[in-house]
This record gives structure tokens, C-alpha cells and sequence, in this order.
């Protein structure tokens, strides 16, 4: 008995290891994460809230309280800035998810050569965005652009045409252009999607009567619909905050016609040097989008017990 | 209902011939089963059958109708999944409805469709359920359902019991036995399971390599089979195969010496064999009994269900099984002495092809 009694505590002894404090090793590996984050997002968040409440300028900066917003909130030219970036988001994104949707069905369909029309989709999302935008100054340009000339050429119009030059052709434009940035991905992302969606489903359907079109509106977009509703929210936020598409092609011009927000806050803060108010935009900025996205989880929960499995 | 006759369907996929001039007859309201081993072509017929897929050349008729190019809907067929195929976004009465609401059926019409195959299925308390929710048992009832709305004229199932564990299985082969009467509706039915084929089927199609080994009632094929790959297939355990010489023919049948057994007179005709050549003698696990009949068995594993010892040995150098009583008085690895009655045994020449057995069992139809 006591033989066994020694030989248990003498295993238990061996077996004490170095302890460190519950929970040390899951901070060690989250540390470094979590120092990145602050550095990068955190603090400069922290201290765009900071500038906000300031005049800061080249200058230095003093402490102003409120003014910033109450100015943002008094000026029209604000409330109209608002009103068209929501209006460039919802036409653009409407546009991709048609463009993407159309696209990934055309790609999906088993046609000859599908892998190669696969990767002739790419090159607007792979150029980078200043290269392809570049591309299409060109194309816009009234005297050398090849719109202008086709245009002419068909016969619609006698004279040069400067895309950009009016508010309306350059706002139209620019989301032409915001357009073909955007749809290669939410294509790849619809076209995978679609490749999940088991191939009996359709051959049921297909048995039972189904046409084509009913096919697609019964079952593809119900089964695709979490990656449909995913793909608007991203794509929204990235339209909103869609910046060196509408600068390359017309700085927000003219005469503020394709100034979004995000142009906005750029033009206050960088180009007038008023940090304090290009700060206070900003910030309107994440609560917009934050509100947003808010409003869209709460859809794609909703939209996700539908048509989701349970 | 209606009648289906296959004629001299062909397929081939860019080089590989996957059916060879399949023709069969079948009847209003059988439940005609094909079967074989993966690979035999045989989900690619029932999906010619169907329409998913065109037959290179051939003909397919129902009820005297030439439907080879029709669309699956205008053809009057309806075909469950293995996979089910259910839509997981839609309740159990939608999935059901479906091939009504393709069709634009009014809707009490449709209500009341949808209601009386959910009660033929037991499923009337699980309509409102996404497929999601439902045992597989049950998707596959709703699999069912969504095919007898249709009331077509012929009802096709692609291995639709493959995905369900064991004694689900079984439950549902007598479910579906009992859907056949009730509905009265000829039905063809895939499977590579040769039990499914033997409880369920009228009649049963056996395809190996894309050619029909033979076409008849489950007794037909487990007495009469046509060929040593049907004899094979068929029963379980699957059928020994002897090596055997013939060592003469005469009015009573053929004798053949069994290697490492006995020699017997086997009541078949002797058509086309002649003395020392090499055939195969078949005999079922279940017709091998305790006795001395000149074959000493090495017993290797012995499974003993109770009703039945399985027994697994050799005898000489071939492979062999007997179902001996539940009780034998047999161990692992000891010797056992077989018998077996001349009547029961199946002869094959050395290209597979069966000798015809003469006394002609009471074959149950």
C-alpha cells in the first residue's frame, strides 16, 4: 500500500511542468496581431475622432469642439455630396451584381473555349487601377478617344464629344468605369457559387418541366443568394470608398459632379490642408458605413434562414 | 400506365461504347429492376430513359409511342435522384409542388395533390419543414412525393436507397414494394445492390459491360442463370465456382469430375461439350450440406448468424463458402466433409455460358 501510495507522488512530482498563468499562451499568439491592429487601425482611428474636434491645419491646431460637424451638418454642398455618393453606390453596385450575374451564367454554361473567356474576364480586376483608368481617360477623350470618334462615326453626334467635360457625361462615366473595375469579381464569386450548386437539382427541374429561365430564378438564385447578398455588401463599401477611379478620371470635377464622400474628405483635408475638418468628414464616413453595414447583417441573417438549409 | 420498350439502344461516349443494342420489353405496371456492378452502364440507361441523356442510336418507346427525341416532360417518365435532389431553400410542400407549380396548376388543385401524396407518404406533419430538417428516410420520401404529383406514366429510380444506412434500407424496400401496389405504376428501378433487385423487382434486368447478361424473374435468374457473371451476381453469398473436367456425356447428363471432389452426373444438357473439357461447376452456399460427398472443406472463418453458419474455406486450392444449419458442429480451422445434390448444381462451359439444368425448378413468378 504505501509502496504504491510513494509511487504515485513521486510520478506526480516528475510530472509538475513550468506554469504559466491560464490563458498566457493564447495572448502570446494574438499579441502580435493585436499590436498591428492597433497600430495601423486603432490609434489612427482614435486620432482621426481626436483631429475631428480640432482646426488642425499646417499651421497647428486648436481644440474647437462641435464646429466641424455643425458646419458639415449647415452646409448643402454636404448633404448633396451625401446624397450622391449613395446614389454613384446603389447605381454602381446595381450594375455589377447584373454585369456579375449575367457574366457567371455565360461563363457557367458549358460552352467551347469556357476557360479561356474564364480568364479573358480578369484583366480589368488584375490591371491595376490606375493603369486601367489611364485606359480609359484615353477612350473618354473628345479629340484622340475612340468613344468620341464611334460616336461621331455613327452618326450621332457632328462634333467631338469630352466625356468628362459635362457634370452628367462625366458622373455616367466614371461609374462606367467604377463598373468594369468592380464586375470580374463579383463574377468569379457568382460563377463559384453557381459551380456549388449540385448539377441534380437542375436535371429534377429539367425532368419536371422546368424551363431555363425558371431554373435559374427557382433554383440558381435561391442557392446563390448568401454569396448575391454577401457580394452587395463588400461591393458596396468598396464603391463608397471608391477613390483613385473618380480622381484619375476627373478629381471629383466637374464642378463637383463626381464628388463622392471619400473625394471629398481627400479635397479638404490633403488638398486644403484642413485636417480638423477632412477629419470630421471621415468620421461621418465610418458611422455611414457602419450604420450600413448594421442594416445589411441584419438582411443577410434574415435572407440566410431563408434560403439556407435549416 | 404504360408499357416501355427499349430497341436497340446504343450509347457511346466519344470512343467508349457504354451500351451495346439493349433491347427490352417491359410490361404495364412491372417493377422491372436493373442491376449490376458499377460502371455496367446502367445509370446511363434509366437516364436515356429519362431524356437527361441521348441515346447514339436506338429507339425508346412508351405505350407504343416513339419518345427517343421527346422532352422528359412530354415522355410521361419521372425519376427520383440518388441524391434526392431536393431544394434546400424551399418547405417540403414546395419541393413537392414543384413539378405542379412548372406546370401552373391552380392552386387547390395543386393543395390537394400535394396532400394526398403527402399522405400516402406519411409526411403530412413535415410539410411545412425545409428538406434540411428531415431524416434521410424522409428526404427520400419527399424525393416520392415530388414524383408521383407528376403521375407519370413511367416512374424511374436512380439507386435511390444508397445513401441510407442498413435497416433504414430494408424499411424502405418494403416501403417501396408497397408504393408499387398502391400506385400500380410500371417503374424501373437502378441499383448495383443485388438484394434490393432480388426483393423488390418483378423482374430484373443484369447488365455487365453495357450488354444485357439476362432479363427475368429474380427465381429465373437464381435458378436458370443465363450466364456464370448472372450466377455470380445473384444470391448471397455469391454462387462457388468449381474447376471441373467432363468426363462424359450421356442421356442422364454430364459427368464431370470435380477437382479435389467428387465425380458427378449433372441432370443438364450436354449441348456443345465433349469429354476433357475444362468447365465450372456452380453451386449455391445454400445447397452445400453436412455429408460425405467427396469434399473435405478447410474451414478458415466461420460466421455463425445464428439461423445460419457461414462458412468460409477451401477446398483444394478454390475458394469456397457454405451456409451450413445455424447449429452445425463445425469449428474454425478444422476439415468439414460437403455434400451437395447433382440437381442443385449449375455447369458453365469455359466462356462463361451455362449448361441448361433440366429439371426445371418450380420457378415461384
Amino acid at each position: 500500500m504505501t509502496g504504491l501510495a510513494e509511487d504515485t507522488t513521486a510520478q506526480a512530482r516528475r510530472r509538475v511542468p513550468v506554469r504559466l498563468p491560464e490563458g498566457w499562451f493564447a495572448w502570446a499568439l494574438i499579441g502580435p496581431a493585436m499590436i498591428f491592429i492597433g497600430v495601423i487601425v486603432a490609434w489612427p482611428l482614435v486620432e482621426t475622432f481626436r483631429l475631428s474636434f480640432t482646426d488642425a491645419n499646417l499651421g497647428g491646431e486648436s481644440w474647437v469642439g462641435w464646429e466641424n460637424y455643425a458646419d458639415l451638418w449647415g452646409s448643402t454642398k454636404f448633404s448633396q455630396t451625401i446624397a450622391r455618393t449613395f446614389f454613384w453606390m446603389a447605381l454602381s453596385v446595381s450594375l455589377k451584381l447584373v454585369m456579375g450575374l449575367i457574366g457567371a451564367t455565360l461563363l457557367n454554361a458549358t460552352v467551347p473555349g469556357r476557360a479561356l473567356f474564364r480568364v479573358l474576364v480578369m484583366p480589368p480586376w488584375v490591371i491595376p487601377v490606375a493603369i486601367g483608368m489611364i485606359g480609359w481617360l484615353w477612350l473618354y477623350n473628345g479629340h484622340f478617344g475612340m468613344l468620341s470618334g464611334m460616336v461621331q462615326k455613327i452618326g450621332l453626334l457632328d462634333g467631338p464629344f469630352e466625356f468628362l467635360a459635362y457634370k452628367n457625361s462625366a458622373f455616367y462615366s466614371a461609374i462606367v468605369a467604377d463598373v468594369w473595375v468592380g464586375t470580374p469579381m463579383v463574377t468569379l464569386f457568382f460563377l463559384a457559387a453557381m459551380q456549388g450548386v449540385p448539377k441534380d437539382l437542375y436535371e429534377a427541374a429539367y425532368v419536371d418541366g422546368a424551363s431555363r429561365w425558371y431554373r435559374f430564378r427557382r433554383i440558381t438564385i435561391p442557392q446563390i443568394m448568401p454569396v448575391i447578398v454577401s457580394m452587395a455588401l463588400l461591393s458596396a463599401i468598396w464603391t463608397f470608398n471608391s477613390f483613385e477611379i473618380i480622381w484619375i478620371l476627373t478629381e471629383g470635377g466637374p464642378r463637383g459632379a463626381t464628388t463622392t464622400l471619400i473625394v471629398d474628405t481627400y479635397k479638404v483635408a490633403i488638398g486644403n490642408y484642413k485636417f480638423g475638418e477632412g477629419a470630421a468628414c471621415a468620421v461621418v464616413i465610418v458611422i455611414l458605413l457602419a450604420l450600413f453595414s448594421l442594416v445589411y447583417l441584419f438582411f443577410l441573417n434574415k435572407v440566410n434562414r431563408r434560403y439556407g438549409n435549416k | 400506365m404504360a408499357t416501355l420498350d427499349l430497341q436497340n439502344i446504343q450509347k457511346s461516349f466519344g470512343d467508349a461504347k457504354v451500351l451495346h443494342d439493349i433491347d427490352l420489353a417491359i410490361r404495364d405496371r412491372e417493377f422491372v429492376v436493373f442491376v449490376g456492378p458499377s460502371g455496367c452502364g446502367k445509370s446511363t440507361l434509366l437516364r436515356i430513359i429519362a431524356g437527361l441523356e441521348e441515346a447514339t442510336s436506338g429507339k425508346i418507346v412508351i405505350d407504343g409511342q416513339d419518345v427517343s427525341r421527346d422532352h422528359p416532360l412530354d415522355r410521361g417518365i419521372s425519376m427520383v435522384f440518388q441524391s434526392y435532389a431536393l431544394y434546400p431553400h424551399l418547405s417540403v410542400f414546395e419541393n413537392i409542388a414543384f413539378p405542379l407549380r412548372v406546370a401552373k396548376m391552380p392552386e387547390p388543385d395543386l393543395k390537394a395533390k400535394v396532400a394526398r401524396a403527402a399522405e400516402i407518404l406519411q409526411l403530412t406533419d413535415k410539410l411545412k419543414l425545409k428538406p434540411g430538417q428531415l431524416s434521410g428516410g424522409q428526404r427520400q420520401r419527399v424525393a416520392i412525393g415530388r414524383s408521383i404529383v407528376r403521375e407519370p406514366r413511367v416512374f424511374l429510380f436512380d439507386e435511390p436507397l444508397s445513401n441510407l444506412d442498413a435497416a433504414l434500407r430494408g424499411d424502405m424496400r418494403v416501403e417501396l414494394s408497397q408504393l408499387h401496389w398502391q400506385l400500380d405504376a410500371t417503374m424501373v428501378y437502378v441499383t448495383h445492390d443485388q438484394v434490393e433487385a432480388m426483393t423488390m423487382a418483378d423482374r430484373i434486368v443484369v447488365l455487365n459491360g453495357g450488354k444485357v447478361e439476362q432479363f427475368g424473374t429474380p427465381m429465373e435468374l437464381y435458378h436458370h442463370p443465363a450466364t456464370k457473371f448472372v450466377a455470380g451476381f445473384i444470391g448471397q453469398p455469391n454462387m462457388n465456382f468449381l474447376p471441373a473436367r467432363v468426363c462424359g456425356t450421356d442421356t442422364a447428363g454430364v459427368a464431370v469430375e470435380v477437382a479435389n471432389g467428387p465425380t458427378l452426373t449433372l441432370p443438364v444438357d450436354p449441348e456443345g461439350l465433349t469429354p476433357g473439357d475444362a468447365v465450372e461447376v456452380g453451386i449455391h452456399p445454400e445447397d452445400l450440406t453436412l455429408g460425405d460427398g467427396g469434399m473435405t472443406m478447410k474451414i478458415h472463418v466461420l460466421e455463425r448468424l445464428g439461423g445460419q453458419s457461414i462458412t468460409h474455406g477451401h477446398l483444394g486450392g478454390t475458394r469456397i463458402c457454405a451456409a451450413l444449419p445455424g447449429t452445425a458442429p463445425i469449428r474454425e480451422a478444422e476439415a468439414v466433409e460437403l455434400a451437395v445434390a447433382p440437381s442443385a448444381c449449375h455447369l458453365f462451359d469455359a466462356r462463361g455460358r451455362v449448361a441448361r439444368r433440366r429439371d426445371a425448378l418450380a420457378l415461384v413468378a
